[in-house]
């Protein structure tokens, strides 16, 4: 009887092409009329956040940035999203940032903790690959010093 | 557990695809942090879920290892178009009521032909009235809820996330009407070989698969 935690579902399961277009086209068809409803808009951009694409995330965070400005009631789930986002694209600051403020509305939020340990993991996990390069440059240093030195002590 | 035939020496678990749907606050979210965690939130900790929520629960059902990926979908009308979505390549549907709100129970229909639209009929569903630590402000008696779904060609039960009566049968009952049911996994074992294919996007198996993904890349970059 276990359970898997953290999880992020919509981290990781994006849309089909096909799916993705039903979200854009309403909202290019909205877009042209003039009036973009909240729920279409706010529909598109995650659709967007969950791509694979990092162009796509761009464009999700950007509408999402939009709505979480002019509509107050749809923050919550517009910070969710903008972490997400973010996450999605190793921006891992501003993942943080937007959780943070989702967690200090609703710190009880589990989705927003599993991220929060999402995030996390990802920082640290960024952290070991710089360590092991900087350990890996460390060490050809070291080898190239040696060389030099024996060089040296050998004229 | 795509590729099956690779690992003969111990038997793959068995993946099953549940989705949690029903109103907003009938308590779709605790049911799942009782069976999963043993937990209990008090309503004013617990926050509605956004857009939709995800865990694997292992367990035993019959003998069999089942692996289940339990996809718990946010009930507030504005993730509508979002979580329908996540119906694709479910084996069965807890459709959530709260017994102490009656108009939970009248918005079930709706429910039912959604599931119409976006399943095969041949899904097994579970309705579950939630709440009945409330028997004292009851609005669902239980049996018109069981005529009810009856009528609907689903299992029946009523469990109370709070007090945990009936939250771990409901799953179970859930979970053996699958494994009993030959038509879920004709197509099922299909769509749970085609790894990434397009067809089943958000599809529990595809998560499944990119978790282990994910491990096998950590992995690789320890080294």
């Amino acid at each position: 009887m276990t359970t898997e935690l953290p999880y992020a579902a919509d981290a990781e399961v994006s849309l089909a092409y096909d799916e993705l277009d039903v979200l854009r086209i309403q909202y290019q068809k909205e877009l042209a009329q003039g009036h973009v409803t909240v729920q279409t808009k706010f529909n598109y951009s995650w659709g967007l956040v969950k791509s694979p694409m990092r162009e796509h995330q761009v464009e999700g965070v950007r509408l999402l940035q939009d709505i979480y400005r002019a509509e107050p009631t749809r923050r919550r789930e517009c910070l969710y999203y903008l972490a997400l986002g973010h996450y999605k694209m190793g921006n891992f600051d501003e993942a943080k940032k937007f959780n943070a403020l989702l967690m200090d509305k609703e710190p009880t939020n589990m989705q927003a903790q599993s991220l929060s340990q999402l995030i996390d993991r990802a920082v640290a996990k960024e952290g070991y690959i710089g360590m092991a390069l900087a350990g890996g440059a460390a060490a050809v240093g070291t080898i190239l010093l040696a060389g030099l030195i024996r060089r040296a002590t050998r004229k | 557990m795509a590729p099956t035939s690779q690992a003969p020496a111990t038997t793959p678990p068995i993946n099953v695809k549940l989705l949690l749907i029903g109103n907003s606050s009938v308590g779709k979210s605790s049911l799942l942090l009782r069976f999963s965690d043993e937990q209990w939130l008090p309503e004013d900790e617990s926050s509605a879920t956004i857009g939709v929520d995800f865990r694997v629960h292992k367990m035993d059902v019959k003998g069999k290892k089942v692996k289940l990926s339990i996809w718990d979908t946010a009930g507030q009308e504005r993730f509508r178009t979002i979580t329908s979505s996540y119906y694709r390549g479910a084996q069965g549907i807890i459709l959530v009521y709260d017994v102490a709100n009656r108009e939970s129970f009248e918005a079930l229909p709706r429910w039912y032909s959604e599931l119409e639209t976006y399943v095969s009929s041949s899904v097994v569903k579970i309705l579950v009235g939630n709440k009945v630590d409330k028997e004292f402000s009851r609005q669902v008696p239980t049996a018109e809820a069981q005529q009810f779904a009856t009528r609907m060609s689903s299992l029946f039960i009523e469990t109370s996330a709070k007090t945990s009566v009936g939250v771990k049968d409901a799953f179970q009952e859930v979970v053996e009407k699958i494994l009993d049911t030959p038509e879920l996994w004709e197509s099922g074992g299909k769509s749970q070989s085609t790894s990434n294919g397009r067809g089943g996007v958000p599809g529990g198996v595809q998560v499944v698969n990119l978790g282990e993904e994910k491990k096998e890349e950590g992995g690789g970059c320890a080294c």
